[in-house]
């Protein structure tokens, strides 16, 4: 197990390089520069000339790109243009915010997200199941933004609507984001119990009276929701990265907002850090579901998962 | 068993995570936590009427008469050398040796930091009698040396300022940025509170540009000391104006409080927060929900209708002029705009009246020059006509009679830009134009246009200090006519700039500055002012005392704003 | 996807394991016995695709309304200029913020413009970045999954591609890819499909590299077919039952997708339009003037949720193992 996460950890290696080098090939195409921006409408032709040249703004992207790597290994991730902060004390200011909003929201998805989904199991078909699905998929089939602007109208004045002073702060956001993913959770708590419930064999045994229905959700509940686990850090690893827009959009200065104004401030080094950051994040996220997964059933061969 | 294993590690990884949030709630004492409740408390208060004064003191103080206001971006740094656009902290926590008010109607060069000048014959030599009863907020004297640190840390390579062209006009200060010298020549101490500064060439704008904000007076002690962190960590930036920094959270709110020693008297409010609140949309919600207690709507276009069609905020709302204004810009190196004709005939198509009273509430007038209502050497011009048929007519002259291919650029996510782009577009279509919009993200625009490459664009200005200078030299000079995608070729107007600078009769100066004017707008067309707006601030009841400054900006000082409830 | 479907078979298996241990031998004996008597009553029918599909729509009532409020939409949108008097585009300050009347169905917009016509147009936007990125991205994603699990040496070059595109964040990367092609709709396609491919490659690798195995795919290597006629020939085919669902259900990631790129500022521009960039420049009137947030939300909502149910009926009716 170990020499699998080993392996598993040191693939990632090439993926993140491989990110930074794309993200310093496309971004050395894209027309704009971290100071032209950050001047706007008082620019001064010869300041900015000055200080490209201080800065290596003018470097070909291969220099900066080796540089970037080089200072990198050494744990040096340099300092934001726009912020003047070194990158990795902002991003240490970013991630508590989006992860507490990533972790309600998730909490959120699983209080209302299991329970609705065995609800629907249970009674398939039934008006309950065709309810509880369609305000599930509804969670899931509307721009988070579109419900965050009716929420922070309707909620105005109760809740505030922007910003992350206090608790208060953190539940339209986290309603917006734990609606999308408590339709995932429903779908798939109810799927995974309905694979079971329909099983032939447990439907024999139901049919001849053998077990009733309370012993088999029962057990088949339980074991439903070992897979909804692994979703889980999955889940939550796709909201750390997901929350761009719901960022955005309630001012939450969080780690998808830092990413944002990055690519619109050509902050490179912002940009590239948050984008490392979240990669190894998601990466995290996805071997912890895995190992999560071979803990539960060892008949997976850890090399043949995939 | 391993099953059990699995669930406990998902119980440890969740509760891991939520107790690594413990400190991911931005300041726990902040005010807007307690926004719901605040009118309770307010209550309170008045019923124990003056004892519930809270002493000011060094404790940050976060009571009910904090100021709270937004802000769209977050600011890099306060070091308003380092930095061209975000003034408000700056203006609030540093002081200019002198300052620019309005006495009277009149934006007027007012003693600060410095109580009296001289200014030699030839208006070369200026000398400036400082206060001396001026602290920083670390309780160092204000002397002499600190007006010469301020302007040396400028000129300095190592400090990589931004704002080197406030000083550059000071005798051996481009020495020093080229790294010739150690010293700027032009700036002695004569004595702890005399200061003489010598320029290069006269300057006639000299005294209104060491108002601005750029030009602020900074602690040779405290900021040396402070080095990189001077602007960032509030505890080591230290100014000497009426509020100081206390606290900044990042990508949050900066919160500013009363300094009681300021030279002036101190502040009437306890302090003033700059929250970040991006979203004009938002910006509404917040004020109407008691978190915000000055917005400035100006900068908050979009909201302007909804609180101008609203009788119930008929008395909220504070207005002023804005000494700058809208206009298009057009870029000559681009066809069809190179022909003179053509420019004129989009100028002439283009009901400028209907505009300002249809989408922006009327608020504001129509203007055809490049100086501005309330700016030093503004003049009555000679009216653009808005004439659809004249324009037909020109654009047929010049060889357009079968269609025009028009691009007028802009910035994406700019929906105030977009919208009165549209509106021409469809006016310009009627007269004989295809118009295209073409939209770029804005460091790409910035970058275009800093190359001369951009189209047709809305532009705006607004005066950083009171002069025409400050209007036509940023525009027409030959570098500055590229940086901005104009492009114009009249080589008379670039000389003329330059001599109109080193004048130093007012009069003279004055005639030169409408001449420039009269060739750029009406003779050659090169831009096409559109209007002039009245700046709209929407301010809370109990905000007493809030004034538009004389240029009109969002960023402005708040010293005399007091909260009365 | 593909999570989600090994999950939920984990989840079964280790389920029923479980309540097997409840039983006696003699039990289970005697359920075995009743299902494969069951079984020999089950008379089986030939499901080919077509039959499984009209199956579901017989079964499946939401999945066949779904369809049928799908086809409508895109016939409103494909006529839409037979269904309103307005032109989509037509400034009209006069005409600013009116409420829905008999005259504007669902009011108009900060510049006086039809909502209901700017609905109908901005659906051929919203329609057709649903529709061209996800057959771009699927059209690579099954190249891509094909040859990387046919053709074992080119499998970890394409893989890693694979995983840097998933493991990226989507959004960021479809931003970057909008600034550096420029911020037009032919290039939302190209941002769409480059952030689309990597998931459908995946899929279709692990069913290749199940079928390579497979006696079919075998018999033909041994006659001396190519490579590339195997792939097409006889790999893709069976991959189809799946592929299709995968169409289904990318199709309104894509519509969303779009809708937030629109709404960060780097989608749709303007004077066209979509649904998404409509809702998003309702953002400052959105409390004055509520329909033009609330109409284009709805038009988003329905044709996603149409496209979802519909999937989700495709799935249980074409391929309920999708992914094994």
């Amino acid at each position: 197990m170990l020499k699998y996460i080993a392996k598993r950890v040191l693939v990632t290696i090439p993926v993140l390089i491989g990110i930074v080098f794309l993200i310093f090939v496309m971004l050395s195409v894209v027309p704009g520069d971290p100071l032209t921006v950050m001047m706007g409408e008082r620019v001064k032709v010869d300041v900015i000339e000055r200080l490209s040249v201080t800065m290596h703004l003018n470097d070909p992207w291969y220099v900066r790109f080796g540089w970037y790597l080089w200072d990198a290994l050494h744990g040096d991730f340099g300092t934001s243009y726009k912020l003047s902060r070194s990158v990795s004390s902002l991003i240490a200011n970013a991630f508590p915010k989006t992860l507490l909003l990533a972790v309600t929201a998730a909490v959120l998805s699983w209080i209302i997200g299991i329970p609705a989904g065995i609800l629907s199991a249970v009674k398939k078909n039934s008006l309950v199941d065709h309810l509880f699905m369609g305000v599930a998929l509804c969670g899931v089939s509307i721009p988070a933004f579109s419900v965050g602007m009716l929420l922070q109208n309707v909620f105005n004045g109760i809740l505030p609507v922007s910003g992350f002073a206090s608790p208060r702060h953190l539940i339209l956001p986290a309603m917006v984001l734990g609606w999308n993913a408590a339709g995932t959770i429903a779908r798939l708590t109810r799927s995974s119990l309905l694979e079971v419930l329909e099983d032939d064999y447990i439907r024999t045994a139901r049919a001849k009276g053998l077990a009733p229905l309370p012993v088999i959700l029962g057990h088949a509940l339980k074991n439903s929701l070992l897979p909804v686990i692994t979703m889980m850090a999955i889940q939550i690893s796709s909201l750390l990265s997901g929350a761009v827009i719901t960022e955005t959009l309630f001012s939450i200065p969080g780690i998808g907002r830092l990413t944002v104004d990055a690519i619109n401030g050509r902050d490179m080094p912002l940009l590239q850090g948050t984008v490392i950051f979240t990669t190894a994040v998601i990466i995290a996220g996805n071997l912890v579901a895995d190992i999560l997964y071979c803990v539960v059933d060892p008949r997976i061969r850890v090399e043949g998962g995939k | 068993m391993k099953k059990y294993l699995s669930f406990f590690l998902a119980g440890v990884m969740a509760a891991a995570m939520l107790g690594g949030c413990g400190s991911a709630f931005d300041d726990g004492s902040s005010p807007t936590s307690a926004a719901g409740d605040s009118s309770a408390a307010q209550t309170q208060a008045a019923g124990q009427g003056e004892t519930a004064q809270a002493p000011a003191g060094n404790t940050v103080q976060q009571g009910d008469n904090m100021i709270h206001i937004p802000s769209k971006n977050e600011f890099p740094t306060v070091d308003c050398q380092k930095n061209t656009e975000f003034y408000v902290v700056p203006l609030n926590i540093y002081d200019r040796l002198v300052e620019c008010e309005m006495v009277d109607g009149v934006a007027t060069i007012v003693p600060s930091l410095a109580s009296t000048w001289d200014i030699s014959d030839d208006g070369l030599v200026y000398t400036f009698h400082l206060r001396d009863d001026v602290t920083f907020h670390n309780g160092i004297k204000f002397t002499a040396d600190d007006v010469v640190y301020t302007i040396e840390r400028m000129m300095d390579p190592a400090t990589a300022a931004m704002n080197t062209d406030f000083f550059s006009m000071i005798k051996g200060a481009n020495a020093m940025l080229e790294g010739e010298a150690d010293g700027v020549e032009g700036v002695k101490a004569l004595d702890d509170y005399t200061v003489e500064i010598t320029l290069e060439v006269p300057f006639g704008p000299f005294l209104a540009n060491l108002a601005t904000p750029s030009c602020s007076i900074y602690s040779r002690e405290a900021t040396e000391a402070a080095g990189d962190q001077f602007g960032i960590d509030p505890a080591v930036t230290v100014g000497t104006g009426p509020f100081k920094m206390a606290d900044w959270v990042l990508n949050d709110r900066i919160t500013l409080v009363r300094y009681d020693d300021y030279f002036k008297g101190p502040a009437k409010a306890d302090g003033l927060q700059i929250i970040q609140v991006p979203d004009e949309n938002t910006q509404k919600l917040m004020y109407e929900n008691g978190e915000l207690d000055v917005v400035d709507l100006s900068s908050s276009n979009s909201q302007l209708p909804y609180f101008m069609g609203n009788d119930a905020y008929k008395d909220n709302l504070v207005t002023g002029p804005e000494a700058g204004q809208y206009f298009y810009a057009f870029n000559q190196d681009m066809k069809p705009m190179d022909d003179v004709r053509v420019r004129k005939a989009i100028s002439m198509a283009i009901d400028r009246q209907t505009i300002l009273d249809q989408m922006y509430n009327g608020a504001g007038h129509v203007v055809n020059s490049m100086l501005p209502d309330g700016i030093l050497g503004s003049y009555d011009a000679q009216e653009i006509p808005y004439d659809p048929e004249g324009a037909r007519a020109l654009l047929a002259e010049a060889g357009y009679g079968d269609g025009c291919e028009l691009e007028i650029w802009q910035m994406t996510d700019n929906p105030d830009a977009l919208a009165i782009n549209q509106v021409v577009q469809s006016m310009l279509n009627e007269v004989g134009f295809k118009v295209s919009i073409k939209q770029i993200d804005e460091a790409a625009y910035y970058a275009e246009r800093k190359e001369g490459r951009i189209g047709m664009t809305r532009a705006v200005w607004w005066g950083d200090f009171n002069d025409p200078d400050n209007f036509l030299y940023t525009f027409f000079t030959q570098r500055n006519t590229k940086a901005r995608s104009i492009n114009h070729k009249n080589t008379d107007v670039y000389q003329w700039l330059e001599d109109a600078r080193a004048m130093i009769d007012e009069d003279e100066r004055m005639a030169l500055y409408q001449k420039i004017d009269t060739t750029m707008v009406q003779e050659e067309a090169a831009v096409f002012p559109l209007f002039q707006m009245d700046h709209i601030v929407v301010v809370q009841d109990w905000v007493k005392g809030f004034e538009v400054p004389w240029n009109g900006w969002t960023d402005t000082s708040y010293y005399k704003v007091s909260i009365e409830r | 996807m593909e999570r989600f479907e090994q999950a939920v078979s984990l989840a079964a298996r280790l389920a029923v394991d479980s309540v097997k241990e409840q039983f006696s031998p003699e039990e289970r004996m005697e359920a075995v016995e009743k299902l494969e008597e069951e079984e020999m009553e089950y008379i089986p029918r030939p499901d080919t695709l077509k039959t499984k599909i009209l199956d579901m729509c017989r079964e499946n009532k939401v999945a066949a309304v779904s369809a049928a409020v799908l086809v409508l939409m895109a016939l409103a949108i494909i006529f839409a200029d037979k269904l309103t008097v307005y032109d989509p585009n037509a400034i009209n300050l006069m005409e600013r913020l009116l409420p829905p009347s008999k005259a504007h169905w669902c009011g108009t917009d900060d510049l006086g413009r039809d909502i209901f016509t700017r609905i109908l147009y901005g659906g051929r936007v919203s329609l057709l970045v649903g529709v061209i990125p996800t057959t771009i991205s699927m059209a690579i994603g099954i190249v891509m999954g094909m040859v990387s699990g046919y053709i074992r040496q080119l499998d970890a070059l394409i893989m890693r591609l694979a995983d840097i595109v998933l493991a990226f964040p989507s959004i960021v990367l479809a931003m970057v890819v909008m600034y550096t092609l420029g911020a037009t709709t032919s290039n939302i396609f190209i941002a769409l499909s480059i952030i689309g491919w990597a998931g459908t490659a995946r899929i279709v690798r692990s069913q290749t590299l199940s079928l390579r195995e497979q006696e079919f795919v075998e018999a033909a290597r041994g006659m001396g077919v190519k490579k590339w006629t195997i792939m097409f020939r006889h790999i893709l085919p069976n991959c189809l039952p799946s592929l299709i669902v995968l169409f289904t259900l990318n199709i309104p990631d894509a519509i969303l997708s779009e809708a937030n790129l629109s709404f960060l500022g780097v989608g749709t521009q303007p004077p066209d339009s979509s649904w998404g960039l409509m809702v998003s420049q309702a953002k400052t009137f959105a409390v004055s003037s509520p329909w033009m947030l609330i109409f284009p939300s709805l038009a988003i909502l329905i044709m996603v949720l149409a496209l979802n149910f519909l999937g989700d009926g495709l799935r249980d009716a074409v391929d309920p193992h999708m992914k094994k």
